[in-house]
């Protein structure tokens, strides 16, 4: 029963997946540079990388906003987030699955009578703010750098066009990376203060609680990538087709970078070390700051090209997303609380400014953590599998290719 | 990776293979009609063999290079154009192998007070070609410099307009003792001649415009 509280979880990592991935690779695959095939399986991979190894930073954040300390709670959160994702999708207004979570907590956090923490609130909403503008300058910065290349170097198209190719694969995995790193947060985040599960040895390392839930968090996204994000990908790729592919280039890094410094804990203490203020680990949206590295390469090239009521439409969504989220979750926890009787979640004292309470609604149960042993286990092999699998396709298809080839050029001799 | 790096080699060798073969079939040209103005038939017959060799190996790399551009997925963005520009060229060295052909098959009889027009047509013509190659190959290594160097194309193409017009007015009312079909052939031929630069300029039109797109 706790296992299936999960697949609200699940689900919202699924559409994370299906719709966010795009951002990453959209243009690569949209411009036909990468093949879906390729990117799907690279991010597949680099998002689970990202959310297991550098997925707790975000995650703290989002927990001192509110720690949701009943699975029942968690599950009722995830679920109205990922409801708001679908229902704003549905009647195309731009949203942002970092808001709708962070929307849902407060929700959780108004119906139990949990105080929101107004520091780690003013830090998500600047962060809002600040990542596309962030974007928009790493963007302009990046462009003139591979401009002043592009002019300098006197490459032959083909091969500047086979680096921008490379480029596009090993941003396109950082991107991924990042986009794991920072956005598992939305994903996994209101799980881990209800799970304590017992630490999973895998022989070369061990997997912490958290670690267990990123993984299968990440497992999720990559499925939403594999299963669903083809279709966004080719429509976000034709979007941006009109840039050029140093441009497309430019953006993915720009993104990847700044979703990576706002879930790296290396960076932050770094800052720290030098006497700087820490950076915030916060989930950031990756459209958001997509969005924005487009709009820092137009007004590089001149601001006629900007649409501005882009702009305004992703401000309707900065407001409406959360509140559409919250009102969903206060009511929908009020009926999963009144009506089918399971605990959502109860009143805590304030969460202190650098400790997550460890409340926990799940000991250790070996029971549980026997299953997500297994559950884990078990997907790490079908992972194998379809690596295997995909490996043994791509080999057959450039065989047969070989052979027509062959066939071709000896009749046309 | 390692497939695709000789694929990059071997496309952009390809592709100055090609650029080698234009190059070189309007030099052949040149001396093809000379020789042909010369009456020297055996290095016009010599230079007919050699256009038509390097005509049907510009086919075969025109052929293999859009084939590995589209089954490499290879410059997405400007296949197409770079696709229509191997095309156009194509047909510059086309119209040099047809345009030999057509005086070995009809033997055009050109007067020797011609002689002088018909080599500053050709001249002015194949110099068109000639410097549209350079613009080409600019274009995949310095797009920046591609628009300067089309001005010769430009330049050239409008001096074989020049020539060819008075040349054919020459014909028509100067040359009294020629009759309405002699006259006719020779501007048939001169109309072939100058189709180079005709395309010449069709390929700089679209180099121009393929250069601002990459330099924007």
């Amino acid at each position: 029963m706790i296992l299936l509280f999960l697949t609200s979880g699940l689900f919202l990592g699924w559409s994370l997946g299906a719709n966010d991935a795009s951002n990453v690779f959209g243009s690569a695959v949209g411009s036909r540079m990468v093949s879906f095939r390729k990117a799907a399986f690279i991010a597949s991979v680099f998002v689970i990388l990202g959310a297991v190894i550098q997925g707790a930073g975000a995650a703290g954040t989002l927990g001192k906003l509110g720690a949701v300390n009943a699975v029942g709670g968690s599950f009722t959160v995830a679920l109205t987030a990922a409801v708001t994702v679908y229902l704003m999708t549905k009647f195309a207004l731009p949203v942002s699955t970092t808001q709708a979570i962070v929307g849902a907590i407060i929700g959780w956090n108004l119906f139990t009578g949990n105080q929101t923490d107004g520091r780690a609130m003013t830090q998500i909403v600047t962060t809002w703010i600040s990542g596309p503008i962030i974007g928009a300058l790493f963007a302009i910065i990046l462009y003139m750098v591979v401009k002043t290349i592009k002019k300098n170097s006197s490459l032959h198209l083909i091969r500047f066009e086979s680096y921008i190719r490379k480029g596009l694969i090993i941003v396109g995995a950082f991107g991924a990376y990042s986009l794991g790193a920072n956005n598992i947060a939305n994903v996994m985040g209101v799980f881990i203060p209800a799970f304590n599960l017992q630490e999973l040895n895998l022989g070369l390392f061990t997997l912490s609680s958290a670690q267990q839930l990123f993984l299968l968090g990440g497992l999720a996204i990559a499925a939403g990538i594999l299963t669903y994000s083809k279709k966004v990908m080719e429509t976000i790729g034709s979007n941006i087709v009109e840039l050029s592919s140093e441009a497309a280039l430019v953006v993915v890094l720009a993104q990847a970078l700044v979703l990576f410094i706002f879930s790296s804990s290396f960076l932050s203490n770094s800052f720290v070390r030098i006497g700087l203020p820490p950076i915030p680990m916060v989930p950031v949206s990756s459209s958001q700051v997509v969005i924005g590295s487009v709009i820092g390469i137009g007004l590089y090239k001149g601001a006629r090209n900007i649409n501005f009521r882009i702009l305004g439409e992703i401000s309707a969504g900065w407001i409406a997303t959360p509140i559409l989220s919250g009102l969903l979750a206060f009511i929908s926890l009020f009926f999963v609380k009144n009506i089918f009787g399971i605990d959502v979640g109860r009143k805590t004292e304030l969460i202190k400014e650098t400790t997550i309470q460890p409340i926990s609604v799940t000991t250790a149960d070996p029971n549980i953590s026997n299953i997500m042993q297994y559950l884990i286990l078990g997907l790490l092999v079908a992972g194998a599998v379809a690596v295997l699998y995909y490996y043994f396709l791509e080999r057959k298809k450039k065989l047969e290719f070989q052979k027509s080839e062959e066939k071709f050029w000896k009749n046309i001799k | 990776m390692a497939l695709f790096k000789r694929t990059t080699k071997d496309l952009i060798l390809k592709i100055d293979e090609f650029f080698d073969n234009v190059d070189i079939g309007l030099l052949v040209f040149r001396e093809g009609v000379k020789a042909y103005l010369e009456k020297d038939m055996e290095a016009f017959d010599r230079h007919i063999r050699k256009v038509e060799l390097l005509e049907s190996n510009a086919d075969k790399l025109q052929r293999s290079i859009e084939n590995e551009m589209i089954t490499h997925s290879i410059l997405p963005q400007h296949r197409g154009e770079v696709s229509t520009l191997i095309d156009v060229l194509d047909e510059i060295i086309d119209t040099a192998k047809s345009t030999l052909n057509e005086f070995s098959n009809e033997m055009p009889e050109i007067p020797s007070s011609l002689n002088h027009n018909f080599l500053s047509i050709m001249e002015a013509s194949v110099n068109a070609g000639e410097e549209l190659i350079p613009a080409a190959r600019a274009y995949f290594k310095s797009p920046y410099t591609v628009r300067e160097k089309l001005l010769k194309v430009y330049y050239f193409e409008s001096e074989t307009d020049k020539i060819s017009r008075s040349a054919t007015r020459f014909i028509f009312q100067e040359m009294k003792e020629l009759d309405l079909a002699h006259k006719s052939h020779l501007r048939y031929i001169i109309s072939h001649i100058e189709k180079i630069s005709d395309n010449a300029q069709k390929a700089a039109d679209l180099l121009s415009a393929m250069a601002i797109k990459i330099v924007m």
